[in-house]
């Protein structure tokens, strides 16, 4: 590690600018050939470059890690010229959402002492987080079918994205206080050996809590992603199969019932199952994103050359879709190794803590970001039934922007060394 | 006719040249991160990863006025009936050098050094080493020894 401190990174911090201005030039002589040139976007985006300069030169003086900026800079390239390309009225805003999220960031840095030291809070951090996912139930507006939205006069937050945080690190600092009585076989049923109940009430709760937003705000993404962060940080914590076998029992029942119950719940699963009976009506956007794997191929139409548009929330949910069709197979690959790099950076980060709060917060914050690629990886490939949820970085939203620049703080703020964790 | 081509040629440049600058970001960190892998043990010992500190605590001994001493290590500690040992049982079932403990990657490891009556944690006879996670019990001959950090 301490190896390599003193080399340059310039290749890793040139790659992101590098598919940038590839990508917007395409995009221009696009442009020029139909005479619509129009760069009304580069105050930002020169804003957007400086502001990276800066904050990686504050990472490097503060000792704090750099790989993890750089994995989350060539994400964000890959997203900024995708909306350039598929919506490029929302390139503005995407832009402007990037400087806060990267405004945000370093917030998280220059407070970390306090926000490392949220985890010993952590039934207020409980609360606060059913509360944060709680309040769409009741103020809550339908955007794209789910019920996971807040309203602010002009714009509108979704508080699922927020609520992750604060399950973290909820998680983080419920399970190191309370691992060794979690870990106490006080009853036995069968094989399972189970804590006494008052200390997996909490955890029951948050898996109640997703089962409520799954059903009533149909936002089946958050929900897997939120029952996954605890199941995981569970066995992480405790290494007990136990916690395991009682979430997918928790999970089969739930989903038996839901599905007997709730006409949503069928409609998704008989996409899933056979997509082609209605290709045209409620699986559109599930066919259309598989024409656009398959005629992608393994190289790809090439960036500019696809025509992704048919799919609808190409710019959001199934920007992976457009990325497959016009890069081809090796670009989803590559987009999918750097995810796959920022994880095991995560880890490793994670993993050289110092307490084991500070250990499970790191764990918690990359597991976060690797379900939710997962979940909606999955989804758009037809591999789980599909579920709204944002690839981090890539696709468009400022809530999933803003949360997944906190979280990224989260986890250079444990890399620095006076957290214990070590810097390269 | 070569404003049409050149801008052609321009497009069919950024086009690759997208997915070679992701190729070659992601060829330059893995080797990156490939090669840092192997530098972590080196840089353990040159002591750039500042030791955490553990202890062990004694829960049970053949002496009782030995109850509740704590011992605190950082990087190892090892246990036997040998004087050379950082811990010394006078205990006729723990061996010469019986087990020890070491850091690394900033995670304590307890290995078993051939006792002839084994080492045992949380309860369970050690094979070879094993990771030790706080509030672990070991128990060498009539010892019984907590593991905290």
């Amino acid at each position: 590690m301490i190896l390599y401190m003193g080399q340059k990174n310039y290749a890793l911090l040139l790659a992101p600018l590098g598919i940038l201005l590839c990508g917007l030039t395409m995009l221009s002589a696009k442009d020029y050939a139909t005479g619509q040139l129009d760069f009304a976007y580069w105050p930002y985006l020169l804003t957007l470059i400086v502001a990276v300069g800066l904050i990686q030169a504050i990472l490097r003086r503060i000792g704090a890690d750099t790989w993890l900026f750089y994995c989350v800079l060539l994400l964000l390239s890959v997203g900024l010229v995708m909306i350039a390309r598929l919506a490029p009225d929302l390139f503005i805003p995407q832009l402007r959402w990037a400087i806060i999220g990267l405004l945000m960031f370093l917030l998280v840095l220059r407070f970390d002492q306090v926000i490392l030291k949220l985890t010993s809070y952590q039934y207020i951090l409980g609360l606060a987080c059913l509360t944060v996912l709680g309040l769409p139930l009741f103020f809550g507006t339908e955007i794209g079918g789910s019920l996971n939205w807040l309203v602010f006069g002009s714009f509108q937050v979704q508080p699922s994205e927020f609520g992750k945080i604060l399950l973290v690190f909820f998680l983080a600092g419920f399970l190191s206080d309370h691992a060794s009585v979690l870990k106490l076989p006080r009853y036995k049923l069968l094989f399972w050996r189970l804590p006494p109940p008052r200390f997996l009430a909490p955890l029951l709760s948050i898996w109640g809590m997703a089962l409520v937003m799954f059903v009533v705000q149909r936002d089946l993404g958050s929900a897997l992603l939120f029952f996954g962060i605890a199941v995981l940080m569970t066995y992480i914590a405790t290494g007990m199969m136990s916690y395991v076998a009682m979430a997918f029992g928790f999970f089969a029942m739930s989903g038996i019932l839901s599905y007997n119950l709730f006409n949503h719940v069928r409609v998704r699963l008989a996409i899933w199952l056979d997509p082609w009976a209605d290709p045209t009506g409620m699986a559109y956007q599930v066919v259309q994103s598989l024409f656009a794997f398959g005629s992608g191929g393994v190289w790809g139409v090439g960036f500019g050359q696809g025509s992704p548009r048919f799919i609808p929330e190409v710019h959001t949910d199934f920007i992976f879709s457009a990325i497959a069709e016009e890069l081809g197979l090796i670009g989803s690959w590559l987009l999918l190794l750097v995810y796959a790099l920022f994880f095991f950076r995560a880890v490793k980060i994670a993993l050289a803590c110092r307490g084991e709060d500070k250990i499970l917060l790191g764990l918690g914050v990359g597991i976060a970001f690797f379900l939710q690629t997962f979940i909606i990886v999955a989804g758009v490939t037809k591999f789980l039934p599909l579920t709204g949820i944002t690839l981090p970085f890539v696709s468009y939203g400022g809530s999933s922007m803003v949360s997944g620049f906190i979280l990224l703080g989260i986890l250079a703020a444990l890399s620095r060394r006076k957290n214990g964790g070590e810097t390269a | 006719m070569t404003e049409g081509l050149v801008i052609k040629i321009v497009s069919v440049v950024a086009q690759y040249g997208m997915l070679l600058w992701l190729l070659y970001f992601v060829i330059q960190l893995g080797t990156r991160m490939w090669r840092d892998l192997a530098t972590v043990e080196s840089s353990d010992a040159a002591g750039t990863v500042s030791p955490s500190g553990a202890s062990l605590t004694v829960l049970a001994a053949e002496d009782e006025s030995l109850v509740g001493r704590r011992f605190n290590f950082d990087r190892k500690i090892t246990v036997g009936r040998g004087a050379d040992n950082d811990i010394v049982v006078a205990d006729a079932f723990a061996s010469h050098h019986h087990a020890e403990i070491t850091m690394r990657n900033n995670l304590y490891i307890i290995e078993d050094l051939g006792s002839a009556n084994y080492t045992y944690v949380n309860g369970r006879v050690l094979v070879g080493k094993a990771y030790l996670r706080p509030g672990d019990e070991i128990r060498i001959g009539l010892l019984a020894l907590k593991f905290a950090r």
